[in-house]
């Protein structure tokens, strides 16, 4: 559950989500559950050469399943933090 | 269940009603939304048709043409938003992403139809185009809903993985009583690599003695000349 909490805390900040099919999407997250499904508002496509025709949607349900990577704000990460986490909740404590 | 876009045929009564679901297994109908037309990839808006959503799966079933109709499962759904854009497309609509399992993307639209027929399984962008523009915010949040019923499947219970986080873990496991030497038996339980099954690797690699003879160097044959190269 680390990463699902992580993320509410996010909840309102800009982020990228870049899908397995390399397709990159930029938005404000605006939720997130315990499957890390994203929903995102106000997005508009990184790449627009591969997908023109997404453009910009104003709401936006990315399947969690289908998520590379989360590209974050610098100052929404706290580094140490997350680390002790991350051992924390990979020893099950 | 196959990945991505599938035909659909299979309606309730003489062929002019509803999706025959799988009831057994749970499926149930969530949303019935008439006056959609579907837009499969590139290819032209194909209507009128009525749209069905299902716990499990969108369906889509033309009005005229008992024959026609489409599903994909929201499992293969990767992303679903409202697109009001002109630019993106002429009518506001729902826009799908679909996850089609194949690897080569180089392809989508293009090569969807071959020789005439529809190619369904390289189709990776779905628009469902309602006739009242007003409903394509429900239509979302029924979508967002039937996702978070659609998690990945969990294949078995998840083991309690072993991570080792420090030398010092490793030499708090316990080992039974072994010698070092040798061991021409069949036993699994010394086989480097032998992963099947339950067994705790750590304790395998545990096993394997650092000093094991089988580590020592070659020894060297005395009568071997090692002075003369050729």
């Amino acid at each position: 559950m680390l990463f699902f909490s992580y993320f509410k805390d996010l909840v309102g900040r800009e982020v990228t989500v870049e899908l397995k099919n390399d397709l990159a999407i930029r938005g404000t997250l605006h939720s997130v559950d315990q499957y890390l499904n994203i929903k995102l508002e106000n997005t508009r496509v990184v790449d627009q050469d591969n997908y023109p025709h997404m453009l910009s949607v104003r709401n936006c349900f990315i399947r969690g399943s289908v998520v590379r990577y989360v590209q974050l704000p610098p100052d929404g990460v706290d580094i140490e933090l997350l680390h002790d986490a991350t051992r924390r909740e990979a020893r099950g404590g | 269940m196959v990945g991505g876009l599938r035909i659909f045929t299979d309606r309730v009564g003489d062929g002019a009603g509803q999706p025959v679901l799988d009831v057994n297994n749970g499926e149930g109908l969530m949303h019935v939304q008439p006056g959609v037309s579907i837009v499969l990839g590139n290819r032209a808006s194909e209507s009128p048709g009525t749209l069905y959503i299902s716990t499990k799966q969108v369906v889509w079933l033309s009005d005229t043409d008992r024959t026609k109709g489409y599903a994909v499962d929201f499992l293969s759904v990767s992303l679903h938003a409202v697109s009001r854009d002109p630019e993106a497309y002429t009518s506001p609509c729902i826009y799908t992403q679909i996850e089609t399992g194949s690897e080569d993307n180089e392809s989508e639209g293009s090569d969807s139809e071959c020789n005439g027929t529809l190619d369904l399984s390289k189709i990776n962008e779905m628009r469902l185009v309602p006739s009242d523009p007003n409903l394509l915010d429900t239509l979302f949040e029924i979508f967002c809903e039937c996702a978070e019923l659609n998690p990945e499947p969990i294949e078995e219970e998840e083991e309690v993985h072993n991570w080792i986080f420090s030398a010092d873990q490793m030499e708090d496991q316990t080992l039974e009583g072994e010698d070092s030497g040798w061991d021409t038996s069949l036993n699994p339980t010394n086989s480097i690599g032998f992963s099947n099954g339950d067994h705790d690797l750590t304790r395998t690699v545990l096993e394997l003695q650092i000093d094991d003879q089988r580590f020592e160097d070659a020894e060297e044959m005395e009568s071997d000349s090692n002075s003369t190269h050729q």
